[in-house]
């Protein structure tokens, strides 16, 4: 039971860190090789004010975001005007470069070793809860003026801007949100584990999510949690096979990739509507 | 006057795509430009929405000057425009795509963004109404929740022309509004431009091979031909033009 909890508890703590990156690559098209990096920022601040400072863990939580969004500010000022492939190529070097940072600071960081002391304060309870506020204000975000013109530039970036769309402006809009849900995540992550280590703030764990979203479906929200959900705590329970399980999650991503390419959920949405419609107009939504 | 161009040029490399263009438009006035492929038409249209800056000259919308904004900002000073290839949003239905053009002017912030609040509600709703009856003016209400590219060549041009007019326009830039259409929808849409331009008040410079289109509702034409500006008048003074006539309506082939 205790490791059923826990490998939820994880998923849950996927699922908030993927709704950020739904909002930048699902929502926005932009693709961030360093995001994992705002959630290392996230757990290394919140984790340091709380064990050197002695702050209070949700005063703690709240300046860790804080500081990522305005670290975010600073990178996407000039990220945010460049073509898509450099994005990624800005957010890469971000990334790495914390990474390589935190190993650096020694004294505040713990360096390679690691940062251990944390106190245990994400329960269970606290995961469920924050992802489900997490996933209701992307879903708001989505279906507001902001979504839509996420969206209209992802789509066609000079036709965005010819509907009077200030396309630069709506992606760091978008980049810092997705920047604020990352870094909460990264918080959640490290009051649950007690303990983190540069080492797992990589750029595989961004492009990780990348597939994620990919995997569940790119437009789609639903897809993008349940794609989580799958790929995260599969692997958990195929624990046992050990050698076998990143051949079955790779294979699993190859047939979704070739026989799905829009992804598990394509453009559908799980609402009270699609729902009340009923199955038969499942492509409605 | 609305919207004066003044000897605007603009080159790409050695290519000179549009030199010394003025142009001048009124409220109310629908001016045709035409010419053969690769005149330089689309260009002046770039150069007009801001998609490219001018080499030289400048461009003023009622007074001011709005040669160096921006792309989004020129299009809130109150140009807007379709394009040739048809440039809709895909991921958002035909409602979704009118209303991207009222949301950079909708007034929430992005905490309304984030919560369900009374005033994201009514913005939301001032702007469906808005769009509604944008999408009623061009014919295309009952295809609100359709995916605009589900809807046939014709259905998506009209809904590029309700997308524009929601940004609200002074000036109104139609690049090739009728290519691909059939006789019968070239006569509604020709329709639809002289209603809109009379009833709403803006200028339309219009774009167009077809020129039964252009020399029907056309106030006033600009002949292009390699960037020049050839011949300015009446349709009936172009249609007499020698020049044109050579450049332009002698050689039939140009337009393939």
């Amino acid at each position: 039971m205790e490791f059923y909890l826990s490998v939820m508890t994880f998923t849950l703590i996927s699922v908030i860190a993927v709704t950020g990156v739904y909002v930048l690559t699902g929502l926005t098209g932009m693709f961030s090789l360093g995001q994992a990096a705002f959630m290392a920022i996230g757990a290394y601040i919140s984790g340091v004010l709380v064990v050197k400072v002695g702050l209070p863990f949700a005063l703690a939580a709240i300046i860790a975001i804080a500081l990522s969004v305005l670290v975010g500010y600073i990178v996407g000022l000039p990220t945010v005007r460049l073509r898509r492939d450099y994005i990624s190529l800005v957010t890469l070097g971000f990334g790495e470069a914390i990474t390589a940072l935190l190993n650096q600071m020694q004294s505040i960081t713990g360096g390679a070793l690691g940062f251990s002391g944390i106190p245990q304060k994400t329960t269970f309870t606290l995961a469920v809860a924050s992802a489900a506020v997490c996933i209701a204000l992307v879903a708001y975000f989505k279906a507001s003026k902001y979504g839509r013109q996420c969206i209209a530039a992802k789509s066609d970036e000079l036709a965005a801007k010819a509907m009077g769309i200030d396309v630069a402006r709506i992606k760091m809009i978008a980049f810092l949100f997705s920047v604020a849900v990352t870094a909460y995540a990264g918080v959640l992550y490290a009051f649950y584990t007690t303990y983190v280590d540069p080492g797992i703030f990589g750029w595989k764990k961004s492009a990780e999510w990348v597939i994620m979203v990919f995997f569940g479906g790119v437009n789609s929200l639903t897809g993008s949690i349940i794609g989580t959900a799958i790929l995260t705590a599969l692997p958990e329970m195929l624990r046992f096979a050990a050698e076998y399980r990143t051949v079955f999650y790779s294979i699993l991503v190859l047939l979704i990739i070739n026989f799905k390419p829009a992804g598990l959920f394509g453009e559908y949405e799980l609402s009270l509507k699609s729902l009340g419609i009923g199955r038969e107009k499942k492509n409605a939504a | 006057m609305l919207l004066e161009v003044q000897n605007i040029s603009k080159s790409f490399g050695g290519v000179k795509a549009i030199q010394d263009f003025s142009l001048t438009a009124d409220k109310g006035d629908i001016v045709g430009i035409i010419g053969p492929n690769g005149a330089g038409k689309t260009t002046t249209f770039n150069v007009i929405s801001g998609v490219y800056r001018a080499d030289q000259g400048k461009v003023f919308l009622d007074g001011k000057d709005i040669t160096n904004m921006e792309q989004h900002q020129i299009t809130r000073e109150g140009i807007s425009r379709t394009f040739q290839n048809i440039r809709l949003f895909k991921g958002l239905n035909v409602m979704e795509n009118v209303m991207c053009a009222f949301d950079p002017r909708a007034n929430y912030s992005i905490f309304d963004g984030l919560l369900p609040t009374p005033r994201r509600f009514a913005e939301e709703k001032r702007g469906r109404k808005i769009c509604e009856h944008n999408l009623e003016v061009v014919g295309l209400k009952k295809y609100a929740n359709e995916k605009p590219e589900s809807l046939p060549y014709g259905l998506q041009r009209r809904l590029e022309i309700a997308r524009a007019l929601t940004c609200q326009p002074k000036v109104l830039l139609l690049d090739e509004p009728a290519a691909g259409l059939n006789p019968t929808e070239v006569k509604e849409l020709t329709e639809l431009i002289s209603r809109l331009c009379s009833e709403l008040g803006f200028a339309v410079l219009l774009i167009e091979h077809r020129l039964e289109l252009v020399m029907g509702i056309s106030h006033k034409i600009y002949v292009l031909n390699f960037g020049k500006t050839i011949a300015v008048g009446t349709p009936d003074e172009v249609r007499s033009n020698p020049e044109v006539i050579e450049a332009y309506l002698g050689e039939e082939d140009a337009e393939c």
